[in-house]
């Protein structure tokens, strides 16, 4: 698109004085940068770094003031059981959702990438899940569950003669919430998916033909390799955003049976916002911060590896 | 023969598959619907109704009638309306500094900027508490939507900066031949090329804020700056005399949270999806 009356010297001549004058015009440029700088600065940055300094107090903000404990907090994580319970199910809870939203993403995605009547009417049902709050899901869904009154054990109870005490059961309230889960952002990583799946190039599938894949082979050797950059991607992004999110099981079960479904980032805060203890969901935080952590930086590392760019 | 055999159950496995899909999605939603048009009695009872049998809206009434529901529908709104606005134009200005003026350390700022992203929000809940009380910022507006701008800030630039980097310099050169400065440059050149990808960041930011429950949790507490979301998780979790839950209530008020956001998905669902996948794909 350039435009013909502007010679190509001279468009140089003025890039290299723009650039010129821009990098001379720093206020310029933190002037620009300054508001979205501050805003994380504020709210992301600094919080992170105090709530490491947190961590090594007791503070209750009713009993004030502040008392640097040192590791006290950290030896009291090892020995409570409503953490370590709530990092078992963090881990199930956060791996297996991910692990069936890609899968049944890359489902989502295969269909919607077909020709067929009402495929854009279908492509919009798919956004529902992703547009509702999850506060919603978590609510229709708890009614859904309901033992007595809920339809899945109505339908269960139709089909094969079994009713299930979903959320008053250990592993029922488990299956329920990852299910839940799973249901609310499954269309979003299939739309993610579709996409990348529009940027393989269709004559691979045709030099594919010619040396005799068949549909399911073809999927195997060229769609799977050629998208695995944005299905890693797309995973490890849910991986890191999924540990810190904890509304679904707050409206959902409240943690429970007991410890059931008790999550970290759920706990945290509880003891901060229930207990008032904020030194210790501070040192809570830190697991938090140290597994989002090993996660992104494997994220960075794999990035570079299958080299994608942004 | 048998080919024709094979494709006709292609296409009805296909069809099996897109309709369990259109299926599952839906129903979820249907069945919040349903509920809230049934009268209260008609909600318990086993088996449950499928189907609308008393059509009523008196669930929507004793809503209005037990919380304040215009107070939080307008603050929703607010906090909304407002993140989606200040989270767009930050990350506006920011993206074309990170995009167009090369400084030295732009892709270091871009990548913490959007590495940020994986901070947790909820680690970070009792410093901001602490600021918050101490600078008199917890129920007001202003305060949630600082919180809440900055929570989308990183994904948006991360959409906006290839965007702008795809924008050919030569619009901008010819603009400064003729003698136009930074905010000229801003204003008549850069906006009106980028209002669409504008206008889709503040789409989905408006969703996301709309749905945000953390936030507004911890930071409106009193009943002048609840939203939605928080009325909602009042309902749902406080305890009822007899240990229901009050389906009657908790589904109208899904439904007044949702209707809104069902709209701009409807309307704007092509923007909607090119916002959200222009990250995936370059």
């Amino acid at each position: 698109m350039s435009s013909p009356s502007i010679p190509a010297s001279t468009a140089r001549a003025v890039r290299f004085r723009l650039t010129q004058r821009m990098r001379r015009s720093v206020l310029i440029i933190a002037a620009l940068l300054l508001p979205a700088v501050a805003l994380r600065l504020f709210t992301a940055v600094y919080p992170f770094l105090n709530t490491i300094w947190l961590s090594f107090h007791d503070w209750n903000p009713a009993f004030p003031p502040k008392q640097f404990v040192g590791f006290k907090n950290f030896q009291a994580l090892t020995r409570d059981i409503a953490v370590t319970s709530s990092i078992d199910f963090t881990v199930l809870f956060v791996v297996l959702s991910t692990v069936l939203q890609i899968i049944l993403g890359l489902v989502i995605a295969l269909i919607l990438n077909r020709v067929f009547p009402g495929r854009g009417l279908v492509r919009a049902i798919n956004l529902i899940p992703w547009a509702i709050p999850m506060v919603v899901a978590a609510i229709g869904f708890r009614w859904m569950y309901d033992v007595q009154y809920g339809i899945i054990n109505d339908l269960l109870h139709r089909l094969i003669g079994v009713r299930v005490p979903w959320l008053i059961d250990f592993w029922g309230a488990r299956i329920a919430v990852i299910a839940t889960n799973t249901w609310k952002s499954a269309p979003f990583v299939g739309l993610v998916l579709l996409a990348a799946l529009q940027g393989v190039p269709q004559d691979l599938y045709e030099a594919g033909k010619v040396d005799g894949t068949n549909r399911i082979s073809a999927f195997f050797y060229i769609t799977l390799p050629l998208i695995m950059p944005q299905i890693v991607t797309i995973g490890l992004f849910m991986v890191v955003w999924q540990l810190a999110a904890f509304d679904l099981v707050f409206v959902m079960t409240g943690g429970g049976p007991g410890f059931a479904t008790q999550v970290l980032a759920y706990r945290i805060y509880q003891v901060a916002f229930t207990a008032l203890n904020f030194g210790y969901a501070s040192a809570i935080s830190m697991i938090l911060f140290i597994t989002v952590g090993i996660a992104s930086v494997t994220g960075l590392l794999l990035f570079r590896k299958v080299e994608v760019s942004l | 023969m048998k080919f024709r055999a094979l494709r006709w159950i292609d296409q009805f496995v296909f069809a099996l598959f897109v309709s369990i899909f259109i299926f599952s999605i839906v129903f979820p939603f249907y069945w919040i619907m349903l509920s809230s048009f049934t009268p209260k009695y008609e909600l318990f009872t086993v088996p449950p109704r499928y189907w609308f049998s008393t059509f009523t809206l008196e669930n929507y009434q004793t809503l209005a009638n037990s919380i304040p529901l215009t107070r939080y529908f307008v603050n929703s709104l607010f906090f909304a309306a407002g993140s989606s606005f200040i989270s767009v134009a930050a990350a506006f200005l920011a993206s074309y500094a990170l995009a167009r003026l090369q400084f030295r350390g732009a892709n270091f700022v871009f990548i913490a900027f959007v590495m940020s992203i994986a901070l947790p929000q909820v680690g970070g809940l009792v410093p901001l508490f602490e600021v918050f009380k101490a600078t008199n910022l917890i129920n007001t507006y202003h305060g949630l939507v600082i919180l809440m701008s900055s929570l989308v800030l990183p994904f948006t630039v991360w959409i906006l900066v290839p965007f702008l980097r795809q924008i050919p310099y030569e619009i901008e050169e010819a603009a400064i031949i003729d003698g136009a400065r930074l905010p000229q440059l801003f204003w008549f050149i850069i906006l009106p090329i980028m209002r669409p990808a504008l206008a889709t960041m503040a789409i989905i930011n408006f969703i996301i804020a709309w749905n945000e429950l953390v936030y507004p949790l911890v930071f409106a507490t009193s009943g002048i700056n609840k939203t939605l979301s928080v009325g909602l998780v009042e309902l749902a979790v406080q305890p009822t005399a007899g240990g229901g839950r009050p389906w009657d209530l908790l589904s109208a008020l899904s439904m007044v949270m949702i209707l809104p956001i069902l709209l701009l998905v409807l309307l704007f669902q092509r923007m909607i999806v090119s916002g959200l996948t222009r990250g995936a794909v370059k």
